[in-house]
């Protein structure tokens, strides 16, 4: 039997108690929510595609002991590139500046027109050979590849200059809604008299970043065909089905073979595709698993509190208890009684914690660039701290039930 | 109403076993006012307590209102308390969190009783106790025998056939002791069974029958020349 009115009229007389444990609810369920919020959106991002086919993918990062000339670089990496085709061990390999997951790199504003002075889009610029796309694993959807004769070279200084690129079709469809980007023009470099062709146009391809100053950036990316002829070089590599470990080995030792002139760090100057991807979302899994802990932490917190602020009532009150049970109140009355109460402070708690919870999320949007907190997190943490408040209340209100009807004749 | 055969209660602790009763045998009629006496000690709360189902006892039998209740679970007998028996205990024992009216609520409340039926048996039985008036204070805001009076009324809100009190003039003085005598002998006219522990011989007198208690017995003290006497003048100036 339910009896809310003289319960709420006893807890006035517990009002230190009942505020506190009221107040600690809603705190953890305003952060508890923002938590789960921000833990389903970072592990959100874990699961994105990237573009690639990751398996038996490595990059090996070289760079070069003396950068004085740029031809000789070329003539190098034409070189290096020759050496690690050859292999058994290993598919495929390319020249790059970057690729999906790296984490930065060179950016381009993307413009239709030459005289335009908004851009339409920015998008990651990947330089690429005609060898990039079996590498990555990345499909063309239409148009066609580069061929070798396309790929050319530049200096970083140089500005961008290619008649022909190949762009992701995210990029593709932001630039050319309405139809096929294919053969049309765009400007990716500053240069108005630089115009380039879109000659392909791959499957979904990641940039390297999150996001940058478009939300949309997050896959537009332009392959350009040249080699860039900077301080280093990144190779992608491609393994043979199985043979990861084996390539990796070979292509540093082929690399060195070809010259002992670089530098590839002991660390991470070779990694596999799967590290990229490790220390790319390590930030993001890492603030996903503080959040976890953070909420876990709180909720066995209150409910520790609600444990030892209702075993403290149950204590205090065993007097009462007795009365209440020689009147007529059976196990299961006195059972409910607690557990009513705590349903009591608990519904102040998730309707003060639902709106804190909102509050709290409105703030990261204006101060942070979060997303907008879903009603459904609310609801379900709402949910959860109930169960949570029922659960923990459980133990001593059985406790309470269990007090003898004598307790009502014992002198206090 | 109330008959204990044989009755006997253990109380066990590692070191010892306490016979609060022994071989306990009495029989509350129907309607009956009975002062239970005895020297501190003998076992008359644990009398009152099992006659009320709070506790439950090692050997012998026990009828309340023809039933046997050693078999009865947990919530019979919640259910016996809230619906037959009406406490009054020696330290008021009303709640203090609650005001006049919640605490008089309480057992009514626990019988699923509608709330205008409530509402008319709490103001009834304010009004038989005199304290209409006081239905919103807390316990803390009376004197004590205006609190005991509210315990009164609260066992007397539920119509319970029988009145079992313990000492209920213990912590009264005189004046506020007498009142609520006289309360209880109103009760009791009216037709409730009432047991009441007292060690005030001039408020014993008062009831129909004394029974003593000593060492967990009753003992029969109808054959002492002197309880008669006393009782004798008790009842001459009163009838
Ligand atoms: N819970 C208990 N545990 C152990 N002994 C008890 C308990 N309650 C009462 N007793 C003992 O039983 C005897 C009778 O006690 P009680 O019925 O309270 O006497 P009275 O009310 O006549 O003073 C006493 O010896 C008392 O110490
Ligand atoms: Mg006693």
């Amino acid at each position: 039997m339910i009896q809310i009115k003289p319960i709420l009229a006893a807890m006035r007389h517990h009002k230190a108690g009942t505020v506190l444990i009221a107040l600690q609810i809603a705190l953890t369920l305003a952060i508890v929510c923002n938590a789960l919020f921000i833990i389903q959106q970072r592990t959100a991002r874990l699961s994105r595609p990237s573009g690639v086919e990751e398996s038996n993918l490595f990059v090996i990062r070289s760079d070069w002991a003396d950068k004085s000339d740029p031809q000789h670089t070329d003539i190098q990496m034409q070189a290096d590139l020759l050496a690690l085709r050859q292999l058994g061990s290993v598919q495929d390999a390319s020249p790059t500046n970057s690729f999906p997951l790296r984490g930065g790199g060179w950016d381009n504003f993307i413009k239709l027109a030459p005289d335009q002075v908004k851009m339409t889009t920015d998008a990651a610029i990947y330089f690429a050979d005609e060898h990039s796309l079996a590498t990555l694993g990345t499909k063309l959807i239409a148009g066609r590849n580069f061929t070798a004769s396309e790929i050319g070279s530049q200096k970083p200084r140089d500005r961008l200059s290619s008649a022909q690129v190949i762009i992701s079709k995210d990029l593709a469809q932001r630039l050319f809604p309405a139809g096929s980007a294919l053969g049309k023009t765009i400007y990716v470099s500053a240069d108005a008299n630089k115009p380039s062709t879109v000659i392909g146009i791959t499957d979904t391809l990641q940039a390297h970043m999150q996001s940058r100053r478009t939300p949309d950036y997050a896959y537009n990316a332009v392959l350009i065909p040249a080699r860039l002829l900077d301080d280093g070089t990144v190779y992608l590599v491609r393994a043979k089905p199985g043979q990861l470990a084996a390539a990796m080995h070979d292509a540093t030792k082929a690399l060195y073979a070809q010259s002992r002139m670089r530098i590839i760090d002991r660390k991470d100057g070779v990694m596999t595709f799967a590290q990229v991807r490790q220390r790319f979302y390590k930030s993001d899994l890492g603030m996903a698993i503080l959040m976890g802990i953070i909420s876990v932490v709180l909720l066995a917190i209150t409910a520790a509190g609600i444990v030892g602020l209702t075993s403290f009532w149950v204590g205090q009150r065993r007097k009462q208890i007795g009365v209440r049970r020689a009147l007529g109140a059976t196990r299961g009355d006195i059972l409910n009684y607690f557990l009513t109460e705590n349903l009591l402070i608990g519904i102040g708690g998730v309707l003060a914690g639902a709106v804190l919870a909102i509050g709290i999320n409105l703030w990261m949007v204006t101060q942070f660039e979060m997303a907008r907190l879903s009603l459904a997190y609310v609801a379900v943490g709402v949910v959860a701290l109930l169960l949570l408040g029922q659960g923990a209340v459980l133990a001593p209100a059985l406790r309470a039930s269990h007090v003898s009807p004598v307790e009502a004749t014992r002198s206090v | 109403m109330l008959k204990m055969t044989h009755l006997s209660k253990v109380y066990r602790t590692e070191v010892v076993e306490t016979y609060a009763l022994r071989d306990f045998n009495i029989d509350v009629k129907e309607g009956e006012f009975v002062a239970v006496t005895g020297p501190s000690g003998s076992g008359k709360t644990t009398f009152l307590t099992i006659a009320g189902l709070l506790e439950t006892f090692s050997g012998g039998e026990y009828h309340l209102d023809g039933i046997e209740v050693s078999n009865l679970n947990d919530n019979a007998r919640s259910k016996i308390r809230n619906e037959k028996i009406g406490f009054i205990f020696q330290a008021f024992n009303l709640i203090p969190d609650l005001n006049v009216f919640d605490n008089i609520e309480v057992p009514l409340r626990y019988r699923g009783m509608k709330a205008a039926e409530r509402k008319q048996r709490i103001m009834d039985s304010l009004e038989r106790v005199g304290l209409a008036s006081r239905a919103k204070h807390y316990p803390a805001e009376l004197s004590g025998g205006q609190q005991q009076r509210v315990a009164i009324a609260r066992a007397l809100a539920g119509s319970p056939r029988l009145l079992l009190a313990d000492e209920p003039t213990g912590n009264l003085d005189t004046q506020m002791a007498r009142s609520v005598l006289e309360l209880l002998e109103d009760i009791h006219r009216e037709g409730a069974t009432i047991v009441m522990v007292t060690h005030d011989p001039e408020l014993a007198a008062r009831a129909q029958r004394n029974v003593h208690i000593i060492d967990g017995q009753v003992v029969d003290l109808s054959e002492d020349p002197r309880f008669h006497v006393v009782h004798a003048e008790h009842t001459g100036t009163n009838a």
